[in-house]
């Protein structure tokens, strides 16, 4: 099977784990996913919980299905942050285990880095402006002397915690997007709500609290999300163009859990085509949170000699993707 | 291009996110044609309102930013339903495009002359909403003289207010501007951007300021709580 790298993600609702080969096949990736109580959110130490129960199995269904064996593992990757703290514990309890019982290297990876990592290996895209939304990010990246740098971002909720937070006021389960997304498209009345962008950032709080309120006051469900949607979506879509004028950059890509839905996608295609960029979207199985974006982003860093002794393989809650050094990026 | 015509030919000479902007004559002068374009992937009747709105917030903010002294360009005429507006013609080239070319001396006396701007707007009530390199026209960028000049342009996202926060939003923006696309002189950039702002408002409400600018940083996402 030749090297390989293995990559722990465990930083909100998903434990997974996956091997990637050094060239940028994904060999195995294996998930388990924490589902909240209908009407609630994540609970920190309840998905944790089920992190620990999850990861013996997880684990060892990664490493027996990528048919990698022991001797060509590089190195053991996990998500050091950001996230939430016992999550991410698991993450890193399990990856010092893992390297220590195998006498390999520990890399650890930031999140966010790992989702636009691996977007661009599977999208082919070597220098994008990336959007990347989902339930911890919304923002609008791209890489500049050594490191990926903001041009705008939510100034307060991100896309995923307001379709969620919405999905929940409404009796859903989390992740809510893919239902509001169904709900939405059943739809095309439209309610005006807080457009709200500050140069190159947003914000969603003023959506949501309205949205709310119209819930609450008898409007139609399926109307509040299409209004929600088309609403937060220009706003995205609107700072993700100025940022693509700005840079010139000629390739565009969208990567996160809100990737996967489509309305987004194809506003997002709509606007590229007036420049002259092309338009990529991380493909839907590989959107969401996974343990191959921390597994070819640990290859990466791996690459360049990045990794961490073991008492120091810790967390990091709070790790802005601007605070990392990209030495495998020229 | 709705409703106005120029006299004679015009010619686009920008193209940006939002508008296109077409260079053309209006009543003898030279002028620019600023016309907001439908955005297909917005809904059509939030993309009219939102158009329409930022074209007549634009005009009005460029009218009464000259209150404050900041230079910006002349109106000739305003059509918020067509989303367009015409002005005067501003010789000179974005700050974007000056940057890499400027030498420090010269950069750090454009970033002070730019905060001096922005802090008489600020002190007259008025918030940019959009301040990027884009949005600054840099004059007599090509000859030795001292006596530089700055034009502010793209005022839609402009507001009336005198909140600290506002104020620190604006200076953010052009902070993280720097940083994004400017990394190599963004410290020493915006360094500058700072001691102009204070040379005009004065160091305790530059302290003021600044201190905004961190406590909306930490609010930022997975940003460290220091």
């Amino acid at each position: 099977m030749g090297r390989s790298v293995v990559g722990i993600e465990s930083t909100a609702h998903t434990f997974s784990v996956a091997v990637a080969s050094i060239g940028g096949k994904i060999l195995s990736d294996v998930r388990e996913v924490y589902t909240p109580p209908e009407g609630s959110g994540i609970h920190p130490y309840l998905a944790s919980l089920s992190h620990v129960k999850a990861a013996p199995r997880v684990l060892r269904d990664a490493l027996l299905t990528s048919g990698v064996a022991q001797g060509d593992i590089d190195a053991v990757a996990y998500s050091m942050g950001p996230g939430l703290g016992p999550c991410l514990r698991v993450g890193a309890v399990v990856a010092r285990s893992l390297a220590l019982s195998l006498a390999k290297p520990i890399v650890p990876v930031n999140h966010a880095i790992g989702h636009i990592e691996l977007g661009c290996l599977l999208t082919a895209t070597e220098d994008p402006l990336v959007l990347l939304v989902s339930g911890g990010h919304s923002m609008v990246v791209a890489f500049s002397y050594g490191r990926w740098r903001v041009l705008g971002e939510t100034l307060d909720l991100t896309l995923g915690q307001l379709l969620d937070q919405f999905g929940r006021h409404a009796g859903l389960s989390s992740p809510c997007g893919m239902q509001v997304e169904g709900a939405a498209s059943k739809s095309s009345r439209f309610i005006p709500l807080p457009y709200t962008v500050k140069g190159n950032d947003v914000s969603f709080s003023g959506i949501l609290t309205t949205a709310k309120k119209l819930l609450d006051g008898g409007e139609g469900f399926e109307d509040i999300c299409f209004s929600i949607q088309e609403t937060a979506f220009a706003m995205m879509v609107e700072v993700t163009e100025r940022a693509l004028a700005f840079t010139g950059k000629k390739e565009v890509m969208i990567v996160g859990g809100v990737a996967a839905n489509r309305r987004l996608a194809r506003m997002m295609e709509l606007m590229t085509r007036r420049h002259s960029a092309s338009f990529h979207v991380v493909p839907l199985r590989f959107s969401g949170d996974c343990g191959s974006q921390i597994a070819w982003t640990g290859h990466l860093a791996h690459s360049k000699g990045v990794t961490a002794p073991v008492e120091e393989a810790l967390t990091r809650q709070s790790w802005r993707l601007d605070q990392v050094d990209v030495p495998w990026r020229d | 291009m709705p409703s106005a015509a120029s006299e004679g030919d015009m010619r686009v000479i920008y193209r940006g996110a939002e508008a296109d902007l077409l260079r053309g004559r209006w009543c003898g002068s030279d002028a620019v044609f600023k016309f907001r374009r439908p955005f297909i992937y917005r809904l059509k009747v939030l993309d009219d309102a939102i158009r329409r709105q930022r074209t007549a917030r634009e005009a009005e903010m460029i009218h009464d930013a000259k209150r404050s002294g900041a230079r910006t360009p002349l109106l000739y005429f305003v059509d918020p339903a067509n989303a367009l507006i015409v002005m005067q013609w501003v010789k000179g080239r974005r700050l974007k495009e000056a940057v890499s070319s400027l030498p420090p001396e010269g950069l750090e006396r454009v970033f002070a002359e730019l905060g001096g701007e922005v802090a008489r707007l600020h002190a007259s009530g008025i918030m940019h909403g959009d301040l990027t390199t884009s949005n600054v026209l840099l004059d007599n960028d090509d000859d030795k003289s001292n006596d530089k000049e700055l034009t502010l342009i793209d005022f839609g996202l402009a507001i009336r207010t005198t909140r600290l926060e506002d104020r620190a939003v604006d200076l953010r923006l052009a902070k993280e501007t720097l940083t994004g696309a400017h990394s190599e002189v963004a410290s020493k950039a915006y360094a500058a951007l700072l001691e102009g702002y204070g040379g005009e408002v004065g160091p305790g409400e530059v302290r003021d300021v600044t201190r905004q600018v961190a406590e909306i940083e930490r609010r930022g996402r997975y940003a460290r709580v220091e």
